[in-house]
């Protein structure tokens, strides 16, 4: 019986490999239409946005809806990660890891944020932005779990802490969007507010403001996953 | 450019983020704030409709909002025609009443399930609002996303299981989607579908074919059709009643709103008559249709035989879909609306009717038309409008589907839809008869779990209730809901007004 | 041609996972390689041998490559972070309730 399943998956994936191959082969080699939007937004970025990153012009000003989307769906899956697993226990605390483990990260987290912080404020100018500093950011708590237990890192940023920040930067967001209707725009419009020139840290108008609401929003989730996906697994460690 | 419409999503994603901000400083604060924003949507539906009337009458509707202030195709729009007024009404008014009903149903000590269930809303308005293809896949996965820990709520074993199952099929027709977005952009260099629209006929009919194939194996995936149904009926039975009643009553009714924007408006129909693909989409609704109605004969748990009763007359609204005459259209959207109200009337009874009986079986429903026969005779009522009896809306529908098969010739499908039908019948008379036993001496009532507080018991059966009302009315009185109804079938069929509106505003 | 043949082959590897695998977490392993088999189809199709689309002092915009794959990319790549982050805590549940990660636990993906 299996190995009649075996065969029928086989059967099913070479048909498929074979379709998607016959059917990809037979399209143009060249990648050229003319109403396409690259034109415009390749001749048009800098001088529409400010920023001097194109992707991170797409990504928050042209597409900023998308990105709106996106932050929701990590935030979505964060509620439903916690939904599932979180328990009102204390969080029993692991080991850590050796000492010299633990010196070495002493001195390497604070530079480990400044390089965070470095890529979400510097999205418009080099290739970064919000979602990448933002994991890296994420990455520092996860860290504090790892090297010296989670009691450490529960003292430090208890889960309250993790969702107010969180909540925060997607308010941010929501309300820089907001607040293009105000100003009378539509909705997320590219408010050109602390403008100081092209090329310069502080300029692209509302995009520096947007990445670091992402940033925030992206680190606290990641956070906030790892912590309730090792709630439950010290238990046993904890008589070594 | 109007407003409101932004504000159909920005408002429940914001009440969202904020219930768990609100939620660290104070308790009472959160329950307000569900029911304040609840109002506020609703209200901003109903003020479309007031603003709009003579529009809507008249047959020119349409409202758009540029994101970002950005001209399409640069930017993303959204825009609002008679089709999606439809959807997006149903949506607010069913949202509306799921909402309260979970007020009373779950109750408030659980607040991460109020933040999915706003986050699903805003998701579901954003996909019925938008004119963006890669937006639509990005809230169709932030609609996965957000109703999978919905379906593993109860957390016991079989809710995971069916959420595994759900989440497995579900990622996997999107990426069939995405590949579908990523051939539209390689060959058109845009992601707006009014552009994509005008300018889908310049390309090779291969290609065509190609891309159309791609989203309709992302779009069946998603929805449960048949060869990719495996998963519904876990999923739809394994949560609670009130998740049920919004997954198969109002989700998969989201699926249809894309399988009809993307093959009528942005595709167009012809593409899929030219590849031979309408015959075979025919044929595999009719099976899925068939197999849903055996398979719920087959099950003896009440919330898998609803479930399957969804595979089944969905595969029935494609199928007569596809047949694309004016009265087949009409005869779909039809049954869309009349198995919304009835499939949502189902299972918010059954979860009151749930509470009576140690497990879902059907041995286990004895005896509970006596607890309390007004929920039990309205179920009744509900069932017989799902088999087909007047002057229950769906007796309306059904008969408008027989006349669309009959007049085009597709006697076969019309036999297999009145087969249907008997079967129906069967399965739904097995549960009523037994729920009509007389028990015999048994143990008093200590399975009253859930509702032991008055006004939640309250709230259920009055919503309850109000469905097994709305499927009565709109049954008697449907001829009135024909007007909007036309309108968004012409939307569907003149795909010219949709590019001109955006276009070329 | 090169591009679309090794799509197919790393899109096929995935599936191939997700099939025939008996460990859930391979399975969410093989999703992962579906999608990035997507993302890297995109970029090298859309591919117009220029350079990176910023603007660093002397770039000409006539020759750039395409922007706009990159910012899809972008979000397709933390969706699929998220689902896999959600499918992981599912069997994260699931191994509490039968100790073991064998997908035939929830009766396998194709019966019911």
């Amino acid at each position: 019986m299996s190995k009649a399943k075996n065969i029928f998956k086989i059967i099913i994936l070479s048909l498929l490999g074979i379709t998607l191959l016959v059917h990809f082969n037979k399209l143009p080699l060249q990648f050229e239409y003319a109403n396409s939007i690259y034109h415009h937004i390749t001749n048009n970025a800098v001088k529409e946005t400010g920023s001097l990153n194109f992707v991170t012009a797409i990504l928050y000003d042209y597409r900023a809806y998308d990105s709106l989307g996106e932050s929701t769906i990590i935030f979505g899956a964060v509620s439903g990660i916690v939904l599932l697993l979180s328990r009102k226990t204390l969080p029993v605390s692991s080991h850590g890891l050796s000492f010299i483990v633990k010196r070495t990260f002493g001195m390497l987290t604070p530079f480990i944020f400044l390089f965070g912080i470095y890529i979400i404020s510097h999205g418009h100018l080099s290739p970064g932005g919000g979602f990448q500093g933002g994991v890296i950011l994420g990455s520092i708590s996860i860290i504090f779990s790892i090297v010296y237990g989670s009691e450490f890192d529960y003292k430090r940023y208890s889960p309250t802490t993790k969702t107010l920040l969180e909540t925060s930067g997607a308010l941010l967001f929501i309300g820089l969007g907001l607040l293009g209707i105000v100003m009378g725009g539509n909705f997320l419009v590219n408010l050109k507010i602390l403008n100081s020139g092209v090329g310069s840290l502080i300029s692209a108008g509302s995009i520096p403001f947007i990445n670091i609401g992402i940033g925030f929003k992206i680190g606290a989730g990641l956070a906030i996953i790892f912590y309730s996906m090792i709630q439950k697994t010290f238990k046993e460690e904890v008589n070594l | 450019m109007s407003i409101t419409l932004i504000l159909l999503i920005i408002v429940p994603l914001a009440t969202a983020i904020l219930i768990p901000f609100v939620d660290v400083f104070s308790n009472k604060a959160r329950k307000v704030l569900v029911g304040f924003s609840t109002v506020v949507e609703f209200s901003i539906g109903i003020f479309i409709i007031l603003t709009n009337f003579d529009k809507i009458i008249d047959n020119s509707f349409f409202l758009t909002y540029y994101l970002g202030g950005w001209i399409p195709p640069i930017g993303i729009t959204l825009s609002m025609d008679m089709l999606s007024l439809f959807f997006s009404t149903l949506i607010s008014i069913s949202l509306l009443l799921i909402v309260a009903y979970s007020i009373g149903f779950i109750g408030h000590h659980e607040g991460k399930y109020y933040v999915l269930l706003f986050l699903i809303w805003a998701a579901m308005h954003g996909i019925v609002l938008t004119g963006d293809i890669f937006n639509l896949d990005v809230f169709l996965e932030l609609l996965l996303i957000t109703s999978a820990p919905l379906v593993a709520f109860k957390r016991n074993r079989n809710g995971t299981e069916a959420a595994i199952k759900y989440m497995f099929y579900g990622t996997i027709g999107g990426l069939f989607v995405f590949i579908g977005v990523v051939l539209v952009y390689f060959n058109l260099g845009t992601l707006n579908f009014a552009h994509i629209s005008q300018n889908f006929g310049s390309l090779s009919l291969y290609i065509q074919k190609t891309i159309a194939f791609f989203f309709l194996i992302g779009i069946f995936i998603k929805m449960g059709i048949f060869p990719f149904h495996f998963w519904l009926s876990k999923a739809h039975s394994a949560c609670p009643s009130s998740i049920s009643a919004l997954l198969s009553g109002v989700i998969v009714k989201v699926y249809v709103y894309v399988f009809i924007r993307l093959f009528w408006n942005v595709i167009g129909f012809d593409v899929l008559v030219a590849a031979g693909l309408d015959h075979i989409i025919l044929v595999i609704a009719l099976i899925s249709s068939i197999i849903g109605h055996v398979m719920a004969l087959y099950e003896n748990d009440i919330k898998r035989t609803l479930a399957y009763s969804t595979v089944a007359n969905l595969g029935l609204i494609i199928a007569v879909l596809t047949i694309n005459t004016k009265l087949a259209l009409l005869a779909g959207l039809l049954h869309v609306l009349s198995h919304l109200l009835m499939k949502v009337s189902l299972f918010t009874a059954t979860g009151y009717i749930l509470q009576f009986t140690p497990s879902h079986k059907r041995e286990d429903i004895k005896g509970v038309a006596y607890k309390n026969m007004l929920i039990f005779v309205g179920f009744t009522i509900v069932a017989g409008g799902m088999i087909g009896l007047p002057p229950m809306i769906g007796f309306a529908s059904k008969w408008y589907i027989l006349k669309a098969f009959m007049t085009d010739g597709y006697h076969l499908a019309a036999i297999i839809v009145l087969i249907g039908s008997i079967f129906a019948f069967v399965y739904y008379i097995k549960y009523i008869i037994t729920g009509f036993k007389k028990m015999s001496l048994g143990p008093p009532d200590k399975f009253r779990l859930i509702l032991t507080v008055f006004y939640r018991e309250q709230v259920v059966t009055d919503i309850a209730l109000f469905f097994v009302i709305a499927v009565l009315i709109t049954g008697i009185f449907f001829k009135v809901i024909f007007g909007p109804i036309e309108g968004a079938v012409e939307v569907m069929q003149n795909s010219n007004f949709y590019i001109d509106y955006i276009l070329n505003i | 041609m090169i591009n679309n043949l090794v799509f197919v082959i790393l899109f096929l590897l995935g599936f191939y996972a997700i099939l025939v695998k008996k460990n859930l977490i391979k399975m969410v392993i093989g999703l992962n390689i579906m999608e990035g088999a997507i993302f890297y189809w995109f970029i090298s199709i859309t591919d117009r041998g220029g350079m990176i689309p910023i603007i660093n002092g002397t770039q000409v915009t006539s020759q750039m490559n395409d922007p706009v794959p990159q910012a899809l990319i972008l979000t397709g790549i933390v969706i699929g972070a998220s689902t896999s982050a959600f499918l992981l805590t599912l069997i994260i549940e699931l191994n509490k309730f039968t100790n073991s990660t064998n997908p035939d636990q929830i009766g396998g993906m194709i019966e019911d």
